[in-house]
């Protein structure tokens, strides 16, 4: 089945598919908007500040002087951004953990798990913190999205490797170790395949859980806190006390919005699963072998 | 071979018809009626089955899977859920209490004469237990509600029940997964007879088992059917089980029974073509000539073929076979079958395997 | 007995790796950057006020020590670990000389009772609430239930919290939206101090349970529809087994093991989410002083909070996994 049908199928027949891809439509396209901002993002005070919701001023303005909307789309490109950066990234090592581990199996397995597990354990949010904390104005946006992902791998590795387990007994796996394949040929060629779907609708959960570390920790300041960011703009305006003076457009606009995101990502990741079960797909696929 | 299991003597009462049936189903459709995609499907699953069960005595049921055995059961055993559903016909029992037809009685009372009158032995021995909890649990679930006695005496009613069937009441103790296959075979068995049940249905309670082990539970069936004076309705494929422990043996294919009898009047003297098939492919000591597989597969409930539902893998099959289906008959004394070819003559049948 | 050892053994070894690599990774974290904290910190500290130039001194020995800038590199790991297995993180520097341990024990039972509260209502409601809705499958109130909690769970602790801050402390300004008791509460009065703080910690726990309530409530639903089909579920149910009972003592003991597990995997997740809603609700515990630590500068207290954390944490996990076997007897199947 091409990859568009699949698409059409699950759109018109699985609500939940439909309303996560409108509602991450809607955010991008805010996203899209970034680049026809009349203001430069890190410019403050170019209208008039704490104007309420207006023809001019859609979502009013912000005490930094500031158009709440076109701020929120160079924030929401921003942290979006840094959710697929994250995503990204900690696939990669999910993956190579993941399969390795799978394929291996033996001590490799139990060493590799083990520190798996460890990651899946301990507290992240602290260590961050502690990251901060010693790099401070050094912290980085880029810096954040590496830790984060160096952090965030875990759980969805654990996923991989039950997959890649259940590969490795199956004939074709066998069939390429008595023909010499290596390791990283069988794992790549043979057993990427058949994990590639339980990676794609992992990356919406991954996606949502970076963008909350991201969210928490710039909300806090605990990051770079001049690019623009959903987080961000909810930092500075906790800093002004918008909610307190009245300023509400300021903090709901962009809660509002990320709550979408949200949502809209983690319905694309439960009508993804649903669609692509990894158990279902490989009782398919024994009963083609 | 499981020979020995028959040096238990038959009683009298065995060999002799009785006038009142235990069970008695009559004409019973069970139907699986789904709708997909706002098709209606139907699978013919129990297809106008009418069979006595009567004291003392464990029937027999044959057939290969999908022949629809497992749903009449479960039709009997009134546990049939949707998309399974009684399309017509009836299931009554004649309890030492009264009469009861399974499909006019209330929840309440469906669950009232369960596991007093009526108690079944499951397939798979090595999941029917609850795996986080003692089997005395089990025993106070499935049989206290059912019996007149608490506490200290109610545990000793089970325990004198397993040292009556021979096991130690320290399983009671035990979790399932500390018991092997057989042994927790045997703990099912002994909690499905507790309370003394006048029927038990015992489906495919011995397939998981290899035969030594199987050997003994079906000895201990034995046993405890003839202590009870209760009736068994036995399923399982194996004829060798069939054989050596059922008294009358029903033999289902694609839905419908094709033939009846007493266990031995049927091994002897087959009327059913398939049921000869069934009995050929048994090994025999010092019988060295190949064994035919019988061509084709079962056909699809959902669209069965039309006449005589064997007709496409019968090597006897004459035209009246495609057009008509044969009507269950008693060709010899308290033997039926529906076959044409028998009704005709039941001599043709013994050539067949 | 023997399967138990096994499994204990296996168990303690995992802790002993989840703290070693945990603590090898603050190491890390704190070597890992040009900095020098020391004197960056030092001189944060004592900015605002006067501290004499002993106590400067001692300080700048502890926090050498801590960060492990003496000596060799593997004196200076050493020395790390050191200070680290005896729970000694040397003199607060926002609160000097109050030991950092102090704080953190001032601070923990406020975050230990509120995660204790927290955590095991969702667990038990989400669980409770999950397995009628698999086993009811019909019922309106636990669909709709489903749909909401669904909606809640993939936003953040602060974005959740943010919200009940602004409904209960802005819109409908009912409950106390700050701190963890009143300032002022006379504390010889147990009931009422009890009271007070109950009261208190009900916007904090609200906004945790609403996050994690829809996981465990989703997850339980679908084991629960898993294990209905099990053999000994529709024996039970053949025997004519009371549903309230099969419900409770066949379908749901059986779904409550891998939920026993996945709580002990959430735990590192549910500690996060605890430090953002006490930030969120002043509520005085470990996350509060975290992060004020960190705008104080206090690099001993922001270590001391990150180890003790993990300790604490993979502790937690192997305090679960030890009762595991209560939950399901058959250890070696995990």
């Amino acid at each position: 089945m091409s990859a568009f049908k699949i698409f059409r199928d699950l759109f018109s027949h699985n609500g939940e598919f439909a309303i996560g891809l409108v509602l991450l439509l809607v955010v991008l396209a805010v996203a899209a908007c970034s680049f026809f901002s009349p203001y430069p993002p890190m410019d403050v005070y170019v209208v008039p500040p704490d104007v309420p919701p207006s023809w001019e001023h859609p979502l009013g303005t912000t005490s930094r002087g500031q158009d709440v909307f076109w701020q929120l789309t160079f924030a929401i490109r921003n942290t979006l951004l840094f959710g697929i950066v994250v995503a990204i990234l900690s696939r990669i090592i999910s993956l190579f953990v993941g399969l390795i581990s799978g394929y291996k199996g033996g001590w490799v397995d139990r060493v590799l798990m083990s520190i798996n597990d460890t990651f899946v354990v301990i507290p992240l949010f602290p260590i961050l913190v502690l990251f901060y904390f010693i790099m401070r104005d050094q912290m980085s946006w880029a810096l954040l999205a590496v830790i984060t992902a160096l952090l965030g791998w875990a759980y969805d590795a654990r996923l991989i490797r039950s997959i890649a387990m259940s590969l490795r007994t199956r004939e074709f796996t066998r069939q390429a170790v008595f023909s010499g394949m290596s390791t990283g040929k069988i794992v790549l060629q043979e057993h990427l395949p058949f994990v590639l779907p339980i990676v794609f609708s992992t990356t919406m959960n991954n996606i949502n859980w970076s963008i909350g570390i991201e969210v928490t920790l710039s909300v806090l300041g605990f990051t770079d806190i001049n690019t623009p960011t959903i987080g961000g703009m909810i930092y500075w305006a906790n800093q002004h006390a918008a909610l307190v003076s009245g300023i509400w457009w300021w903090v709901t606009f962009p809660v509002a919005l990320v709550i979408m995101l949200f949502i809209g990502l983690f319905l694309l990741a439960i009508s993804m699963n649903e669609y692509i079960d990894p158990r279902s797909r490989l009782s398919r696929l024994g009963g083609q072998a | 071979m499981i020979t020995e299991l028959r040096s238990i003597p038959l009683s009298p009462e065995m060999r002799a018809p009785q006038t009142a049936p235990l069970l008695e189903v009559d004409r019973l459709k069970a139907y699986y009626k789904t709708q997909m995609f706002g098709v209606d499907r139907e699978v013919r699953a129990v297809d106008d089955i009418s069979l006595k069960v009567n004291r003392n005595e464990i029937y027999g049921l044959a057939g290969e899977s999908s022949s629809g055995k497992s749903s009449l059961i479960k039709t009997i055993a009134g546990a049939i859920r949707p998309p399974l559903r009684v399309v017509e016909g009836s299931v009554r029992f004649n309890f030492k209490d009264g009469e009861r037809d399974i499909y006019k009685l209330s929840p309440q009372e469906l669950s009232a004469i369960r596991w007093s009158h009526l108690s079944y032995i499951m397939q798979g021995s090595m999941s029917v237990l609850n795996p986080v909890r003692r089997i005395k649990h089990a025993f106070v679930d499935f049989a206290l509600p059912h019996v007149n006695a608490k506490g200290a005496d109610f545990t000793s009613l089970v325990e004198r029940h397993l040292k009556r069937v021979h096991l130690d009441p320290a399983v009671l103790q035990a979790y399932p997964h500390e018991l092997s296959g057989g042994m927790r075979q045997r703990v099912t068995i002994a909690l499905a007879t507790v309370c003394g049940p006048e029927f038990i249905i015992a489906d495919e309670p011995t397939t998981a088992l290899d035969v030594i082990v199987q050997k003994g539970v079906l000895l201990m069936l034995r046993e405890i059917q003839q202590e009870l004076r209760s009736s068994v309705l036995f399923v399982t494929h194996d004829m060798a089980v069939h054989a050596n422990l059922t008294d009358r043996l029903g033999i289902m294919y694609a839905g419908r029974l094709v033939e009846e009898g007493r266990t031995r009047d049927l091994f002897k003297r087959p009327l059913h073509p398939y049921t000869a098939h069934l009995i050929s492919s048994l090994p025999r000591i010092g019988d060295e000539a190949p064994k035919k597989g019988l061509e084709g597969s079962p056909p699809s409930l959902a669209n069965p073929p039309p006449g005589c539902r064997f007709h496409p893998r019968c090597p006897l099959a004459i035209d009246i076979c495609r057009l008509e289906a044969p009507p269950m008959m008693e060709i010899l004394p308290g033997h039926r079958a529906a076959c044409h070819v028998a009704q005709a003559d039941p001599t043709r049948v013994e050539t067949v395997g | 007995m023997r399967a138990y050892l096994t499994y204990l053994s296996k168990r303690l070894v995992q802790f002993a790796v989840v703290v070693f690599v945990g603590i090898n990774i603050t190491y890390l974290v704190t070597h890992m950057t040009p900095i020098d904290p020391v004197e960056q910190s030092i001189s944060a500290a004592t900015s605002f006020g006067s501290t004499s130039p002993e106590a400067i001194e001692m300080m700048r020995q502890s926090l050498r020590q801590l960060y492990g800038l003496e000596g060799s590199p593997w004196e200076q790991y050493v020395s790390f670990w050191k200070r680290i297995l005896v729970g000694d993180f040397g003199p607060s520097l926002s609160a000097f000389p109050t030991p950092v341990s102090q704080l953190i024990l001032r601070a923990l039972p406020w975050t230990v009772g509120l995660l204790l509260v927290s955590t095991l209502l969702t667990w038990f409601l989400g669980n409770l609430l999950g397995g009628l809705a698999g086993y009811y499958r019909n019922s309106r109130v636990l669909r709709a239930f489903g749909v909401i909690s669904m909606a809640l769970k993939p936003i953040p602790y602060y974005v959740v919290a943010l919200v009940l801050l602004i409904i209960f402390g802005f819109l409908w300004p009912v409950l106390p939206i700050s701190g963890g008791a009143t300032m002022a509460s006379d504390r010889s009065n147990t009931f009422a101090f009890a009271l007070d703080v109950a009261v208190h910690s009900i916007l904090p726990v609200l906004s945790l349970m609403a996050v994690g309530i829809g996981g465990w409530f989703m997850g339980m639903r679908s084991l629960v529809s898993n294990v209905v089909t099990e053999d000994y579920v529709i024996y039970a149910e053949l025997a004519g087994v009371k549903r309230n009972k099969i419900l409770g003592s066949y379908v749901m003991r059986n779904a409550l093991g891998p939920q026993v597990t996945g709580l002990a995997l959430q735990l590192g997740a549910i500690f996060n989410g605890a430090i953002i809603t006490e930030y969120v609700f002043g509520y005085p515990g470990v996350g509060s002083l975290l992060i004020s630590a960190v705008h104080a500068g206090d690099y001993s207290l922001v270590l001391g909070i990150t180890t003790i954390s993990i300790v604490a944490v993979s502790a937690t996990v192997l305090l679960i996994d030890l009762l595991y076997p209560l939950i399901d007897p058959r250890v070696e199947a995990r």
